[in-house]
């Protein structure tokens, strides 16, 4: 009955602690590091035919591995003075945000399978767990931000763990800040940034649609599928209708043919 | 020139449009409805505007028909044949060209053929994009567009981030789609000094001369028009947008001014 009556009592602390911090939250500016699929700074290491979408970054280190078979859609970028260097600083910036940013409590449980949450900051000093699915709702609105601040570890169960977003939560949105390390078990399907302070393995077959970024160590991959999180469309820039531009320069090419008789009228006047 | 001879070319003029109707229709949809090839509307005017200015030339040529020109008309409508089963719009607009110059080879001969072949050469210039050529092309732009930009950029101390044809300054994202390709530029820029070239210079290697230089300005100023509005966000779209593309474009006018001035230099100092 006590059991029963505290678990009551944990569930509605947990329902009043989210509702308390739905105040709404500004996304986590991931400056260069939101242009990094996977973004390390010891090593990249991969198994398999695994598929980064965006660049793929070490800094300070340089190794990557496994690339063919892994294939990365954008560029790898390796040492302090390159790219990678910028987004781990851009990272750190990201980290320090995304830790700093207020959380109401009531603590996050251990294993957050199965639970739905609302947007909002979400915190727990230790390690999350995700067995089963949990649910990210955005309440009709595509802007919403959910943070997660881990203390720890962030580990999916193997096989049939899955972050689900609804109500038009978008993963671009989905912050996972990570004390330590984080581990999506095989077949996981995982939705969200992370922001690691060590290292972040996806093992077999995890499919994640957002970006791994590890501030001081490796990120190893097997066999992923990693799309980019969905962004707003970046503009397009068309050139100028092809008639006007040659009447442009027809008219520019007549002008200059004609430019001293122009300028003895001009003159005249 | 004789009244028969009049009616002739009037009731040969007359045909030729009345044949080749759908595919005049076709290509004035074409220009019509896409961006690529709206500067079509103003080839022809162009052509026929330097077959009148030269008309003092030509109107002194003796005609000599030739028996060539029912070859040329014959081989056009073959092509207009095959164009009706499949070959498409391209196709049907260079038979209604090689028909044109049958007309003119029947009628007047190689004399007048030669004397208008600067005006037919202008007329490719309307032809509509050839599908097959343009797929193939047209990705392999982008990309290079959107390298050149992000080197551009990386040049003047930028940060940017490539992703294929993306790129991303400092988290405003500009995409290098088809229709930034920079074949626009390409196409109208070689037009435009083809004319230029005719205009400015009574050497016809110069025309040539002139268009070898159109590819390497087209893609580089295509790819700056790319890098300021990845650089200034507020001319990634709208009258900015436009407005920056229509300043660019000038800016190769006049680096295609430079480089005829800079050949007819090189050129007098050689003959000099």
């Amino acid at each position: 009955m006590k059991t029963r009556q505290g678990a009551s009592i944990r569930k509605l602390g947990l329902f009043l602690g989210c509702t308390l911090c739905l105040h709404a939250q500004t996304p986590v500016a991931l400056g260069t590091a939101g242009s990094f699929g996977v973004l390390a700074a010891s090593t990249v290491t991969n198994t398999g035919p695994t598929v980064v979408s965006g660049n793929l970054g070490v800094s300070p280190g340089s190794a990557v591995t496994g690339f063919p078979p892994g294939t990365v859609t954008g560029t790898i970028y390796t040492l302090v003075g390159s790219l990678a260097g910028t987004a781990q600083n851009d990272l750190t910036a990201a980290y320090l945000d995304a830790q700093g940013r207020a959380c109401p409590g009531p603590a996050l449980p251990g294993d957050i399978g199965g639970k739905v949450f609302l947007p909002g900051v979400y915190c727990n000093a230790t390690s999350v767990g995700i067995t089963g699915t949990v649910t990210l709702n955005g309440n009709g609105d595509p802007n919403a931000v959910f943070i997660f601040q881990i203390g720890s570890t962030l580990t999916t169960a193997a096989s049939n763990s899955n972050v689900n977003l609804v109500g038009g939560a978008q993963a671009s949105n989905v912050f996972w800040q990570v004390g330590s390390s984080a581990t999506l078990g095989t077949n996981t399907i995982f939705n969200g940034i992370i922001l690691a302070q060590s290292s972040i393995t996806l093992t077999t077959g995890a499919v994640f649609n957002g970006r791994a970024l590890a501030r001081t160590g490796a990120v190893t991959l097997d066999s992923n599928l990693m799309t980019n999180p969905n962004t707003s469309p970046p503009a397009s820039v068309p050139a100028p209708p092809s008639l006007i531009l040659v009447m442009a320069g027809l008219a520019v090419a007549t002008l200059y043919l004609n430019r001293e008789r122009l300028l003895a009228r001009f003159r005249r006047t | 020139m004789t009244r028969t001879r009049q009616a002739y070319i009037v009731l040969t003029a007359a045909a030729l449009v009345l044949c080749y109707a759908s595919t005049l229709r076709g290509m004035f949809e074409q220009w019509s409805i896409d961006d690529d090839m709206s500067h079509g509307f103003v080839v022809p005017i162009v052509a026929l505007w330097i077959v009148w200015r030269e008309r003092g030339r030509w109107q002194a040529l003796p005609a000599k028909p030739s028996w060539w020109g029912l070859a040329f008309l014959a081989a056009g409508a073959g092509m207009q044949i095959l164009a009706v089963f499949g070959g498409g719009l391209f196709a049907a607009s260079v038979a209604f060209l090689v028909s044109v110059a049958g007309a003119v080879l029947y009628l007047g001969g190689f004399v007048f053929l030669r004397a208008w072949a600067f005006p037919f050469l202008l007329a490719l210039f309307m032809l509509p994009k050839l599908a097959i050529v343009y797929s193939q092309v047209t990705f392999p732009l982008q990309i290079l567009a959107s390298r050149i930009a992000a080197a551009m950029l990386g040049a003047v101390g930028v940060a940017v981030v490539r992703e294929g044809n993306i790129l991303d300054v400092a988290g405003h994202r500009v995409s290098v789609q088809e229709a930034c390709n920079g074949f626009r530029y390409l196409l109208t820029l070689g037009f435009v000094a083809v004319v230029y070239a005719y205009l400015a210079d009574s050497k016809p290697w110069m025309r040539f001369a002139l268009l070898a230089v159109v590819a390497p300005i087209a893609i580089f100023a295509n790819a700056l028009r790319v890098a300021v509005s990845g650089l200034v966000p507020a001319l990634d779209t709208g009258t900015p947008h436009a407005v920056a593309g229509y300043l660019v474009f000038v800016l190769c006018v006049a680096i295609l001014i430079l480089m005829r001035g800079l050949f007819h230099t090189v050129y007098a100092r050689y003959h000099a």
